[in-house]
């Protein structure tokens, strides 16, 4: 698709960023976004390339304002629900729960 | 659906990978040296041939083989195996005269996002 | 970068992504789809195991063994295999052999392709589009940015990582380590060097390990 993400060429997106010894995850639930797409992807319900694909799929504005990995958690939700692994609603669910109870 | 992945076996599916590269016997399009035109295909679903490059004229550098084709296996379509293509673009072929004389692209395309040039 | 979105400080409420990824792994988890080990072990292998030593280890081989350096140009995947590297995101290797007159570079426009087992997942510039545009359209301009002056007569290569091959950058080795050890040339090889965006710098008199 004609999506945000096919960038070669483009002007406007900024200089290039560079974090010297930069860690390989910035927080704890980027590990657990890498570990989980990791995981789910095994399970064989979906390929690599359907994968980049739902990440295509992520409304510009957004793509461009979040970071990799939540991209790939965006992406993750709409496999799992799309795949039939999860219902929307049982995420929506488990969310509503565990913000109520939400402090570190 | 496979049974979730266990610890223990993490080290060996990683080392196993997923190659993409498959033992089909199919026949080539083009060969190194030919002289090729990236398609203008603007499909709305997944394809792996960039906006920069449709229309292009390049050059095949390397016959990398049979391999999956992404642009139907992301939408359900299956494999299609068919040789992937190491091609070469002048910078000024994709970005005109302002571009560096010398200077080169290589983007690896399939047979099917290629025409003879 | 912005990061309000995505932590909270010690004490204050989850963000909307922190609950977010909690959602799904206690979902999933709970389902028995995945289990909480294996998640450990993914982590724990690419934030200790897998990293950049291991193209390292690759460039001080082809620095030192000249027959290694052929094997390795003529079939990357081997030859890398060779070392004990390989697996996802590394499956079909190719090494870009950087010379007097040429210079590769390598990029995914598209997303963030990138040689896992050689040198571990990408950072973060490389997945981001600052690098991701500039890099194919204006990559002598990159590299100015990022400290390496090509001259005009060098051709530059850029390679789109389009597929399932993957690229890894043989610098050049620098004047000065003539005779040194491949344990000691592995110490100077950087990670941005087998990307493309940077050359391999000898250290200063004193500066051998």
């Amino acid at each position: 698709m004609n999506g945000i993400h096919d960038m070669g060429g483009m002007h406007g997106l900024g200089p290039i960023e560079r974090e010297e010894n930069e860690p390989v995850f910035h927080h704890a639930w980027e590990r657990r976004a890498f570990a989980l797409n990791m995981a789910a992807g095994f399970l064989g319900e979906w390929n690599i390339d359907m994968s980049r694909y739902a990440r295509e799929q992520m409304p510009a504005a957004e793509y461009l304002a979040t970071s990799y990995y939540e991209h790939w958690l965006w992406s993750l939700e709409r496999l799992l629900v799309d795949k039939g692994l999860l219902t929307q609603a049982e995420i929506d669910a488990r969310l509503a729960e565990l913000r109520k109870r939400a402090v570190k | 659906m496979r049974r979730a992945l266990r610890a223990a076996d993490v080290g060996t599916v990683l080392l196993k990978g997923g190659p993409a590269r498959l033992p089909d016997d199919v026949p080539p399009r083009f060969k190194p040296g030919d002289l090729v035109v990236a398609r203008n295909i603007n499909p709305t679903g997944h394809t792996r041939l960039p906006r920069y490059a449709r229309g292009r004229r390049g050059v095949v550098d390397r016959d990398h083989g049979v391999f999956v084709f992404a642009d139907a296996s992301a939408m359900g379509r299956g494999k299609k195996p068919q040789h992937l293509y190491s091609v070469r673009f002048g910078a000024r072929e994709l970005w005109g005269p302002q571009a560096a004389a010398r200077d080169v692209v290589y983007i690896d395309l399939w047979d099917d996002h290629l025409d003879p040039g | 970068m912005s990061d309000e979105h995505d932590h909270a400080e010690e004490g204050s409420p989850l963000t909307e992504t922190e609950l977010r990824v909690r959602a799904l792994e206690s979902l999933l988890v709970e389902k028995g789809l995945v289990d909480p080990a294996a998640l450990d072990a993914l982590i724990d292998t690419y934030e200790t195991k897998v990293g950049p030593r291991n193209g390292a280890h690759v460039v001080a081989r082809a620095w030192v063994d000249p027959a290694y350096r052929a094997r390795l140009l003529e079939d990357g995947s081997k030859a890398i295999a060779e070392l004990g590297y390989m697996g996802r995101q590394g499956e079909d290797m190719m090494v870009l052999e950087n010379t007097p007159k040429v210079h590769n570079m390598v990029v995914c426009t598209l997303c963030s392709c990138y040689p896992w087992p050689v040198l571990g997942l990408p950072p973060v510039w490389y997945k981001s589009a600052p690098y991701r545009s500039r890099a194919v359209l204006d990559p002598r301009g990159v590299l100015r940015e990022l400290g390496v002056e090509v001259p005009e007569d060098v051709e530059v290569r850029v390679w789109d990582s389009t597929s399932e091959v993957r690229y890894l950058v043989l610098p050049e080795r620098p004047a000065g380590t003539e005779g040194w050890s491949e344990a000691e040339l592995v110490g100077i090889v950087t990670r941005d060097s087998m990307i493309g965006v940077a050359k391999v710098q000898a250290p200063a008199r004193g500066g051998r390990r």
